[in-house]
């Protein structure tokens, strides 16, 4: 995500900070051989304790001095790592919920889990790296500098096998990367495909296909198997590198140390000195290194590159039409979800003026959100146009449209905050007095007073609303709009009859165009058009029209119109069948 | 339609059938499972052991074989025995690390994957009758096996660490037995210094948590509004509303980091600490004599294999982990499967008998016959057990009381892959399941590709696979269907098996009412004289079966012709809800 690295560049003053405090950390590793060596021979082994016991205070002050270090490293790191989570949260809350693309490529909640759960890798990943990770890096580099200070003779046999390890570290990266990424996807699978058998067991069982669910899974079982072991290979590797690049120096310096102490190109203590910094020092740091480094770095790009997957970029909308006036022009519209699904509607024509009330009735799946898409403008006819006072509804200006139309499907955005704030989502300069005269419209009042007026507070997740009480809450909502189209998509459904019916007359007198996606066959009886989408063909006219002219609409209807109804109904819909 | 699985799990597991978890006596029960996983890595666990073996004396014998090593290095002898003894010992670690590393992995996959396997197949024995809800059986199919599977490599750790760490103080103390004196006294009081951090990092946690849970929490309100989101264009002022914690989040967040930089420089004065009391220790010894400049080398690696022990206290967290994961698998297989039938079914015309059958509050005192060959609608509002009778008949699931006959032989007694091939079920929301749209609908039976196009031509929907871009064999995962779409699909599925007892639970009503039509009357050429049972909401549908039956409230209302039936009001009111799917109304 390129997102993480511009973010993480903009902090370089807390990058500069971050390397002074390396500066004071690294100084106990750089002093460690040196110190020993001198409380050992200038001290105890010259048969002088109190210089000995001297020297190792030192070596306790320069402790001290470099966990101090560490500590302002801690302080300074939130001035860091908050800003960049900051900036992906804002990122990412963004993308969610920007654009007007329909929710088919949306995150759902668990999606949403997912995300917050990348995020804080990042941020403890990022953390880890700039303390675990560096402070090893520091600590090596000091070990290093140091060895080099006691006894630079020694450098090459130390420095050429450790920058050899470290590259071919360095090499085995990728190949690390990459087998971390397969084992997280296998991982994924086997969740998935656990998932799909579990939620299928009910068809799973009616097919007798239990082996051939099981076996599904056992497949990605295995795969995951495999990619866990590759995985520790892997890692054994790096082990091994690491390892054989931390020893490799201490043999030679103690291998090659006597002749050069025999001949006097070394003094005794340098090598003493050398090899504290080997052993006691680098060897640990390395190890540190290796392990820290690779989980650290794996679970980062992993989550980096998840979250660059989940995550959705939202699309900027465009257009620049003004509508003439508040009619609704469907002109030969065709849709269907992609190119080999049957279209919903086809060569659809409709013409709705102000004060026209249509409501649409079929079976459900059929398509009739779709439609209300489409409408809205969400969505883009395949052939065709929907038109706004004249103007394709997809070509006006975004803020225009949005005020002309305003839609609420079956599920109620109800969020944490005042009364208030839920009812003036679409109208936030409305004044109280209009917010309470659209919730006595819709037939919110007594819900609204319950919950203490405009003013009380909601909680998350509708807590302590019903599902019909929100909708409540939604409809007064779209009431209070400005919006000259109004669409119900199923937005009354948790309703009983009557309020529902209350409602509904509400919006019919509010002028305007409204289109109700009825969930009973009550809303088709009180709208003065409808439209009945029935898969292959939609039909269009008033209810009277439809009952004589259309028998599946006739026969829809039966509830209502025929009393009692003997077979005489039956002929007709099997004519219609052939 | 509520979904079969909501439904079992309103219900609480019965006593003494399905579901039931078996003796009382489970308190070692996980324990028992986790020893019977390390038992099952068999020898590869104990190569682990060994190769953690070589590592640890490798590890303990290093920092003699150094001393040796520097004391002659110091006095400028010839040291490549010395060296050479270096040389064996720590390639003998490091080749035993390495080993080690590899065994851990091997073992570890291995190991979850036994327990994975296992749970799969326990939970697919136990099909409908889990009382497990799908995402927290996945939650233990993933999350637990892993962690139940660390448990033979979390056990080897911390074997070697203890063996390691004695080992040290031991050789310490034979060195000189001040040393680990002054190691034994120093250890506990640096610990006391680290303790305090890991308490107070924990109560910052739960603050950054709690805001970090509130910021979720908006999210996923806005996440539920996202249509109505998205119509009003009010993404980027949602956004602003969601993100409004997010300053509280940061400062919790720099809060968590300066507590931890308080403590935290404290732990990384541990080790240095001990070290350096040693050294003391250790610089009198060197002037006393008792000790060579390299025994002051072989101090110090000792007293970091000492406090190695230390750093493997999160080891003993995973032992703890180990032992709840597996104490919630335990749970699962120990929940009894529903009892294997036994009984064959006989030649029949698929005679369905419901005798006093009872499931949970949702059906009640239901007796009926669905004659064998004859087609029956079931008509009730939404909530009223529609479902339930439909899975009860075919044995998707148990009644609480009573008994469901198919031509004679209980449903409940009957063997499974007989009762399979004999009724056939296709639902509004049918899963589909397998490879390709072809391996989906033949799904658990044995039927060839013509079979498949036979059946996919009886359900309407062979027009629809042929103009997918590989026909038959697409990928399942690449074919987007619409509900009536799918709907077909799993006719066909149901189809395929030539049942003599047809259940269609609503499995029409995304389509339209010509291809509705169509269905019916494909099936009645295909699949001639079969019992069908049809779930519906159409008035159409239901005048064209022989009888319906009315349910109401769990109970059977009626069961007569549709036309009859028709005379009755509430009969007639069932039919003026047009969309199925939602909740009802609310009081």
């Amino acid at each position: 995500m390129r997102l993480y690295w511009t973010t993480l560049a903009a902090q370089w003053r807390g990058a500069l900070v971050l390397a002074g405090c390396s500066v004071l950390e690294s100084v106990p590793a750089f002093l460690s051989g040196r110190l020993v060596e001198r409380s050992v021979n200038a001290g105890f082994a010259a048969g002088r304790p109190w210089p000995g016991v001297a020297w190792l205070l030192v070596f306790a002050a320069v402790s001290v001095l470099g966990a101090f270090g560490s500590r302002l490293v801690w302080q300074r790191l939130g001035e860091i790592i908050e800003p960049l989570r900051d900036a992906l949260v804002r990122a990412i809350v963004r993308g969610v919920l920007g654009g007007s693309a329909p929710q088919r490529s949306r995150p759902d909640a668990s999606g949403v889990a997912r995300i917050t759960q990348h995020v804080e890798v990042v941020r403890d990943a990022t953390a880890g790296l700039l303390v675990q990770a560096r402070g090893m890096v520091v600590t090596t580099v000091a070990a290093l500098a140091g060895l080099f200070s006691v006894a630079v003779e020694l450098a090459w046999l130390v420095a050429i096998p450790v920058l050899l390890s470290l590259a071919v570290f360095a090499c085995l990266l990728p190949t690390l990367a990459s087998r971390q990424r397969a084992l997280t996807l296998a991982d994924e699978h086997t969740a998935e495909a656990a998932g799909t058998v579990l939620t299928g067991m009910r068809d799973v069982v009616a097919c007798g296909a239990e082996a051939a669910a099981v076996a599904s899974v056992f497949g990605e079982i295995g795969k995951q198997e495999t990619a866990a072991v590759r995985m520790g290979t892997a890692t054994a590797a790096r082990t091994l590198v690491i390892a054989v690049g931390g020893f490799v120096p201490l043999l030679l310096v103690l291998a090659l140390a006597p002749g050069m102490v025999a001949s006097g190109q070394l003094t005794a203590g340098a090598a003493l000195g050398a090899v504290v910094y080997l052993s006691a020092t680098l060897r640990p740091a390395l190890q540190g290194l290796a392990a820290t480094t690779s989980t650290v770095v794996l679970r980062l790009l992993v989550a980096l590159r998840r979250l660059s997957e989940s995550c959705p970029v939202p699309e900027a909308e465009d257009g620049t039409a003004e509508p003439r006036d508040g009619t609704v022009g469907v002109r030969g519209v065709t849709f269907g979800w992609g190119e080999h699904a049957e279209p919903i509607v086809r060569d659809l024509d409709l013409e709705l003026e102000p004060g026209d009330h249509l409501a649409i009735v079929g079976p459900s799946g059929i398509g009739k959100s779709t439609f209300a898409g489409l409408l809205t403008g969400m969505l883009r006819p395949q052939r065709g146009q929907v038109l706004l006072g004249g103007e394709p509804v997809t070509e006006i200006r975004p803020a225009l449209r949005h005020r002309l139309v305003a839609f609420t499907p079956q599920e109620s955005y109800v969020f944490a905050g005042t009364v208030r704030e839920n009812l003036a989502l679409l109208a936030p300069s409305a004044t109280d007095a209009r917010l309470l005269a659209a919730a006595e419209r819709v037939g919110a009042a007594a819900l609204v007073d319950r919950l203490g007026g405009l003013y009380g507070e909601l909680g998350h997740a509708a807590e302590g609303l019903s599902a019909g009480e929100a909708q409540l809450l939604s409809l007064a909502r779209l009431y209070a709009s400005p919006a000259e189209v109004i669409v119900l998509d199923e937005a009354s459904s948790h309703l009983d009859p009557a309020a529902e019916a209350r409602a509904e007359w509400a919006f019919a007198e509010r002028g305007g165009v409204l289109v109700v996606i009825a969930h009973r066959l009550s809303s088709a009886v009180r709208a003065n058009r409808v439209l009945v989408m029935d898969g292959r063909e939609t039909l269009l006219g008033s209810h009277d029209e439809l009952l004589s002219s259309a028998p599946a609409y006739a026969e829809l209807m039966r509830a209502w119109t025929v009393p009692v109804s003997p077979r005489a109904a039956l002929p007709a819909t099997r004519a219609a069948a052939r | 339609m509520k979904s079969l699985r909501a439904q079992r799990h309103a219900v609480p597991p019965r006593e003494p059938k399905a579901g039931r978890r078996v003796g009382p006596n489970t308190v070692n029960a996980p324990d028992r499972l986790l020893l019977d996983t390390v038992r099952h890595s068999g020898y590869r666990v104990v190569l682990l052991m060994l190769a953690a073996a070589v590592a640890a004396a490798a590890g303990l014998l290093l920092p003699d074989a150094l001393a040796g090593a520097v004391d002659a290095t110091v006095s400028g002898e010839r040291s490549w025995p010395q060296v050479l003894w270096l040389l064996a010992v720590g390639g003998a670690e490091i080749a035993a690390d390495v080993a080690a590393a590899m065994l851990t992995a091997r073992v570890t996959a291995a190991d979850t994957a036994w327990l994975r396997r296992r749970l799969t197949r326990h939970l697919a024995r136990l099909g409908t009758a889990s009382p497990y809800p799908d995402g927290d059986a996945v939650s233990r199919l993933t999350t637990d096996c892993t962690g139940a599977g660390t448990v033979a490599s979390t056990l080897v750790q911390l074997g070697s660490a203890v063996v390691v760490s004695t080992g040290a103080v031991t050789l310490l103390a034979v060195l000189d037995w001040r040393l680990a004196v002054v190691f034994l006294v120093s250890v506990p009081l640096a610990l006391r210094l680290a303790r305090s951090h890991l308490r107070l990092t924990a109560d910052d946690l739960t603050a950054y948590q709690r805001v970090s849970g509130e910021l979720s929490a908006r999210l996923l309100d806005a996440v539920s509004g996202l249509r109505t989101i998205a119509a009003a264009g009010l993404g980027e002022r949602e956004s602003a509303r969601v993100l409004r914690p997010l300053p509280q989040l940061s400062a919790a967040g720099a809060g968590m980091w300066h507590t931890q930089a308080r403590m935290v420089w404290k732990a990384g004065l541990l080790l240095p600490a001990v070290e350096l009391a040693v050294l003391g220790a250790a610089g009198f010894g060197v002037l006393a004599g008792r000790l060579s400049v390299g025994d002051v080398l072989a101090a110090l690696g000792y007293v970091a294999l000492g406090m190695s022990l230390v750093g493997q206290v999160p080891q003993l967290t995973n032992l703890s982990r180990a032992r709840s994961c597996a104490g919630r698998l335990v749970e699962v297989l120990d929940t009894a499967p529903p009892e294997e039938g036994t009984f064959r079914l006989p030649a029949g015309p698929g005679t369905v008998e419901l005798r006093g059958v009872r499931v949970g509050e949702v059906l009640r005192d239901v007796d009926l016959t669905v004659p064998g060959g004859s087609t029956v609608a079931v008509v009730g509002r939404s909530g009223s057990g529609k479902s339930a009778l439909t899975a009860v008949l075919g044995g998707l699931r148990r009644p609480d009381s009573g008994e469901v006959l198919l031509d004679g032989v209980p449903v409940e007694r009957t063997r499974t892959e007989e009762l399979r091939t004999a009724v056939g079920y296709a639902f509004e929301r049918p899963v589909l399941l397998g490879a390709t749209v072809a391996d989906a609908v033949a799904y658990g039976s044995w039927a060839g590709s013509a079979a498949v196009e036979r059946a996919c031509r009886t359900a309407q929907v062979h027009d629809l696979v042929v103009r997918l871009p590989e026909g038959y064999a697409n990928p399942l995962g690449h074919t987007p269907l619409s509900g009536g779409e799918a709907q077909r699909v799993g006719l066909a599925r149901a189809v395929v098996r030539n049942p003599r007892l047809l259940v269609l639970d609503d499995a029409t009503a995304s389509l339209d009412t010509v291809t509705e039509a169509r269905v019916e009357r494909a099936i009645g050429e295909a699949l001639p004289g079969r019992t069908r049972v049809v779930v519906t909401h159409r008035a159409g549908t239901a005048s064209r079966a022989d009888r319906v039956i009315w349910l109401a409230d769990g109970r059977v209302r009626g069961v007569a012709p549709h036309d009859v039936l028709w005379a009755e009001p509430d009969y007639r009111a069932v039919f003026t809800e047009s969309a199925e799917g939602t909740e009802g109304t609310d009081p």
